[in-house]
């Protein structure tokens, strides 16, 4: 069964309209990668799909359930979490309130909860107390990560997890990523820079101009001369 | 006597006005954490429930409850059951306010709903002034001998001291509020950034209808401690305390309630403490010297986080 479906999604802001019918499906299991130029809408479709745009036309399916208009608070409790690309943690809290806003939506103790994420990202379980506001890039975008897998997901949308790393961050992060996925939740990420993305993923697609332009697994995508030459820099 | 002798004194009195103050500044910084935008109506809502207590008294009275004064105090337990009554009616009206204006100007700019705020404003003081007339009225005129502490050199009366406790209580509760439960900490999350609290399924109209609660009913309380300490109430009670409330907001730091703390604290104490050296008539130009200062040297305020 596929985790997500989203079929010739129309959406934008007032007067624009940025995705012109782009359809996107992650099965139970697979890491997805979205790629494309900057402005080709991809981070408005992760907010279409995320509940946080209405979709002028178009369908969303989470599993066999049709999502299309239902709000992220409900979408948050289906299984579907999201990380935002920019302003993705609450700075003024502390990492431990960060992940407890993670669960929100959950009426349950949440101790287990912490410990998970604690093993996904050790370096956090000693800062628990500290403000997120005073960490650094890559472990603002730990506990960014953290805060969405409190809710136990079954799909993981991060919107370009690696823009501001250093490199070595950034291949850390693909390796917590990967060992996400490992658990069986299913992962759409978007990547403007996007080779190593590619690399992980089972599947790909290019976005360009609100359009979808190719799909195909993530190895072809990476070896195709022309998405090489036109979106990965040569 | 010398200026240094009545300094004690001094102090005394604004830390006493600086405690109404900050219940006061606290709803305006929550009120601009949450909503967005200054509420130039809040000190009107301070008159408000200063006078839904005050029409609650009678009909405490006709339920059987006496209104002897508790201990040495002015005013007894029928209007603290009063004021408590009057900050959930006030919340109530102000929770209607939102629905019937502010929720249709959701999304409309800061600009638009400041002005609204300023039109509230005027409807709201001249319908307190229309339902129980422009001339002051009292709580209770119960004469109260002040408290000499010497040690410290200064006088103060057990009303006096009763609104510095309640202040106490009150700062403590919220923070309390704030750091533990979990709307408080919704609040602080939706003020610390409110599309990512969307995400994690927090309910943003929950979180506004909350603000105006807690704004309302500290409002209620500092109109109410205001009537206690003037001795009388007018329907410009608040406006008349709004720039010491706004100059006290953006001193400890806009949108942090515990800035809202300090900065009361700070402006009360500077407005009494000032008038040991110049007029009394300058004490409201004392709060406009802090405004500006802090907006030239340092616009996030005390407790304001960089960005």
């Amino acid at each position: 069964m596929s985790r997500l479906t989203a079929s010739g999604l129309v959406s934008g802001y007032e007067d624009m309209m940025i995705l012109h019918g782009v359809s996107v499906i992650v099965e139970d299991g697979e890491i997805v990668t979205i790629i494309g130029p900057n402005g080709a809408g991809k981070s408005t479709l992760m907010k279409t799909l995320f509940g946080l745009l209405p979709a002028i036309e178009g369908s969303i399916r989470f599993g066999d359930l049709d999502t299309t208009a239902l709000p992220p608070d409900r979408l948050v409790r289906l299984g579907f979490a999201y990380v935002p690309q920019v302003a993705n943690v609450f700075p003024s809290l502390t990492v431990r309130e960060n992940l407890e806003l993670g669960g929100f939506v959950l009426r349950e103790n949440l101790s287990r909860r912490f410990d998970r994420v604690f093993d996904l990202f050790p370096a956090l379980r000693t800062r628990k107390r500290t403000r997120v506001g005073n960490m650094s890039g890559g472990e603002r975008q730990m506990v960014a990560m953290g805060r969405a897998l409190m809710l136990d997901p079954r799909l993981l949308m991060l919107d370009e997890p690696t823009a501001a790393l250093a490199p070595n961050l950034a291949a850390e992060i693909f390796e917590q990523i990967m060992a996400i996925n490992e658990r069986g939740i299913s992962v759409l990420i978007v990547e403007q820079n996007a080779k190593e993305s590619l690399r992980l993923s089972d599947r790909g697609y290019v976005l360009a101009g609100g359009c979808n332009r190719f799909d195909g697994a993530g190895m072809e995508l990476l070896e195709n001369e022309d998405i090489g030459k036109l979106y990965l820099g040569g | 006597m010398d200026v240094l002798s009545r300094i004690p004194q001094l102090l005394t009195y604004g830390l006493i006005s600086g405690c109404i103050l900050s219940l006061g500044g606290i709803g305006v910084s929550l009120t601009y954490s949450i909503l967005g935008f200054s509420n130039f109506a809040h000190g009107d809502f301070m008159a408000l429930g200063a006078y839904i207590a005050l029409a609650l008294l009678p009909a405490i009275a006709w339920l059987g409850i006496p209104a002897a004064s508790l201990g040495p105090l002015s005013f007894g337990w029928d209007w603290i059951l009063a004021v408590l009554l009057a900050a959930m009616l006030s919340s109530a009206c102000v929770v209607l306010l939102d629905r019937l204006l502010f929720r249709q100007l959701r999304s409309a700019h800061r600009i638009t709903l400041m002005i609204s705020t300023v039109g509230v404003a005027l409807a709201l003081r001249n319908l307190i002034q229309f339902i129980w007339g422009p001339q002051p009225q009292t709580y209770a005129s119960a004469i109260q001998k002040a408290i000499r502490i010497e040690r410290l050199g200064i006088r103060i009366k057990p009303d006096q001291i009763f609104i510095i406790l309640v202040a106490l209580t009150l700062a403590t509760a919220l923070h309390l509020f704030l750091r533990y439960t979990k709307i408080g900490k919704a609040m602080r999350a939706t003020s610390d950034n409110p599309s990512l609290a969307r995400v994690c399924g927090i309910k943003t109209e929950r979180v506004i209808l909350w603000t105006w609660i807690i704004g309302a009913s500290l409002a209620t309380v500092a109109g109410a401690l205001a009537g206690i300490e003037n001795k009388f109430i007018t329907p410009e009670l608040g406006w008349q305390m709004l720039l010491s409330i706004f100059a006290a907001v953006i001193l400890g730091g806009i949108g942090n309630p515990y800035g809202a703390i300090v900065g009361g604290l700070v402006v009360g104490i500077s407005e009494e403490v000032s008038t040991a050296f110049i007029s009394t008539g300058y004490k409201p130009a004392v709060a406009f010297v802090i405004l500006i200062l802090m907006l030239l040297i340092r616009p996030t305020g005390l407790l304001g986080r960089k960005s």
